[in-house]
């Protein structure tokens, strides 16, 4: 196949077209969708109670604007970080329990066409929740306090994140047989992505603090997803860091701050950890996909004992 | 059109292929015959492009399965034995899925579904949940599937497993019509008769060896000489029955005659011409009721090449 006819089954991919419509016609999509953006706009309305509520005379609307997309933004991380493993974590692991993996892979749709239509048709199911709920986040534009800088790289890391834990999770789903195993280990890596680096992040912060009696945080860290919306939200320009100076904090290296390569801040080192992980899923899905093989034998009862077959053979 | 050759294969150190030869020329439809776990789904998954032998070779077409299996696969259409299918896709759909998997135009892919409904009689069918469809019905549409890039090779690994009869006279008529076609038909089985009025070459495996393999007149003479005939009377007389008996054995070509649950059944030479007796037994007035070549010598032949003394 030509590296022309790659590229078109990237494209022209029949599998998105199919896993959408065949994700879209089925009564879990609107219930995830009203789930969804339901608890988004209650946890909103709770949150926007809570700060009228509890407001002095002297705190204004953009302050209240501000403290909800804040609370918004960081709640719906964790609806993706819920939500998006269960969106890609079957995606190829579910064709093999469906028994529709060999057909697929004896067509002209190559290892990279199968994972990059999985991929994106997760990721696209993703992204119509994110996109849904951008009306909620509009609404609190009303109040003030969140300029449009701040709501966009909110999203983008949003987005991006949605799309790493769905090539991790499709990843997750080539390597293991069956979905519920990679379910599980889809959400175990979300959860370490998320909560797990920023923990490990800020103790060699401290570590950092200690030892270089410098303030810069930790890779692990300043690439976490967490860390990065709070620092859009707290103080969007001044921590950023060059490049030179977080490989050399990742390797916990001494000697003064290195100030090679660009200054980041902590979103764009965010997506560009993020960018790393979904190209490296990405490449492992195939290289899993690609090496596809007759499954290992299991051992036969009875009078067939004596042969050995892969478990198609024992009709 | 299909040629394998030395093919071996193993599992963990256990063989499931030893050698395995065989060839299918183009236009044949080769019977894969083998009890459960000998070896014939691990063949068509090295003839599919989905394992790889650990020895010999395989080609479809001239084009060796290991070296150029995306060529291989714009050659083959397959149907594993077990399958599933999408839910939420009528069979329209899926169809068309299949065929934009295969690259078929997309102006094209609406016509390529329909005729192919047609052609396995799902066309009233078109619009339904390909889920809600009967097994009978599903492996039609499995089989429909296998031809949207109208390939010049059908590897059908049990096609009619777990129909119930009416579906497999079904499906035995639709295997037909793609030979007709043109198509070259390797099909597995455990179910010998339903082999034998199918296929024009047959292959017999046996954990994993081929013990025979070429065209089924030739395969069945290598261990059986002759054919059956069966024969019975109208009149269930004693002297009816003595006096075509007396017939049969006049007749050249005849090897042997027994009485056999109220009919004769006599062994005959290859060439034996089967209407010269018919005519020779109405003309000297025995009422015959039936005349009919008796079927499972491909069962027999089987048993044969496989039992002990098969193997000795």
């Amino acid at each position: 196949m030509s590296t022309w006819e790659k590229a078109v089954t990237l494209v022209d991919n029949p599998l998105i077209v199919k896993d959408a419509v065949s994700r879209m016609r089925s009564w879990r999509a609107p219930v995830v969708l009203t789930l969804y953006l339901s608890l988004l706009a209650a946890f909103g309305y709770s949150v926007f109670l809570i700060e009228a509520i509890s407001a002095g005379s002297h705190t204004g609307a953009a302050q209240i604007g501000g403290t909800v997309f804040s609370w918004l933004t960081f709640f719906q991380l964790t609806l993706v970080c819920l939500f998006a493993p269960a969106m890609a974590a079957g995606a190829v692991s579910g064709e093999r329990e469906r028994q529709t993996f060999d057909v697929l892979m004896v067509s002209r749709v190559t290892p990279l066409g199968i994972i990059w239509g999985k991929l994106v048709a997760s990721v696209a199911f993703m992204l119509l929740l994110i996109l849904g709920a951008l009306p909620l986040f509009a609404a609190v534009f009303l109040f003030g306090g969140i300029d449009f800088e701040q709501f966009v790289v909110t999203q983008l890391v949003t987005v991006s994140t949605a799309i790493t834990i769905g090539a991790v999770s499709v990843f997750l789903s080539s390597a293991f047989r069956r979905t519920l195993p990679s379910t599980v280990a889809a959400y175990g890596c979300a959860f370490a992505g998320l909560v797990g680096t920023l923990l490990v992040g800020s103790m060699l912060s401290i570590l950092i603090a200690e030892r270089q009696v410098s303030a810069d945080v930790h890779p692990l860290e300043f690439t976490n997803p967490l860390y990065a919306l709070w620092v859009i939200l707290d103080s969007p320009n001044g921590a950023g860091m060059h490049l030179g100076r977080l490989l050399q904090l990742l390797v916990l290296a001494p000697g003064g701050p290195n100030s090679a390569g660009p200054s980041l801040e902590p979103w764009q080192g965010t997506l560009l950890a993020q960018l790393a992980i979904i190209a490296l899923s990405v490449y492992g899905a195939v290289r899993l996909v690609g090496g596809h093989r007759a499954p290992q034998p299991r051992p036969r009862t009875g009078d067939e004992t004596e042969g050995v077959v892969p478990e198609e053979e024992q009709a | 059109m299909i040629a394998v050759e030395g093919l071996h294969k193993s599992y963990g150190g256990r063989v499931a292929l030893k050698e395995v030869d065989f060839s299918v020329p183009e236009g044949e439809i080769f019977g894969f015959v083998g009890p459960n776990g000998a070896g014939k789904t691990t063949t068509i998954r090295i003839l599919a492009t989905l394992a790889t032998a650990d020895a010999g070779t395989a080609s479809i077409g001239g084009i060796p399965v290991s070296e150029d299996p995306y060529g291989v696969r714009q050659l083959i259409g397959y149907m594993p034995d077990f399958f599933g299918v999408y839910d939420r896709l009528t069979a329209e759909e899926y169809l068309e899925f299949y065929a934009a998997c295969h690259g078929v135009a997309r102006r094209r892919r609406r016509k390529v579904a329909t005729e192919l409904l047609e052609l396995v009689d799902l066309a009233d069918r078109a619009g339904d949940q390909v889920d809600t469809l009967s097994r009978g019905m599903k492996q039609r549409l499995c089989l429909a599937r296998a031809l949207v890039h109208d390939p010049q090779v059908l590897l059908l690994d049990e096609p009619a497993s777990g129909l119930d009869p009416r579906a497999r006279v079904e499906m035995r008529e639709l295997i037909r019509e793609l030979r007709r076609m043109g198509k070259t038909i390797l099909v597995s089985s455990h179910i010998l008769p339903e082999l034998e009025e199918l296929c024009t070459w047959v292959g017999f495996i046996d954990e994993g060896r081929m013990v025979a393999a070429g065209p089924m007149s030739e395969v069945r003479n290598q261990v059986i000489s002759g054919r059956r005939l069966r024969i019975e009377l109208v009149d269930d007389d004693s002297d009816a029955w003595l006096a075509a008996e007396k017939v049969i054995r006049s007749r050249p070509g005849v090897i042997g005659v027994d009485f056999v649950d109220s009919g004769l059944q006599i062994l005959v030479e290859d060439s034996f011409a089967d209407q010269d007796l018919l005519s020779d037994l109405v003309r000297r007035g025995i009422a015959v009721r039936s005349f009919a070549q008796v079927p499972g010598d491909l069962a027999e032949a089987f048993l044969r090449l496989t039992g002990p003394e098969g193997e000795a």
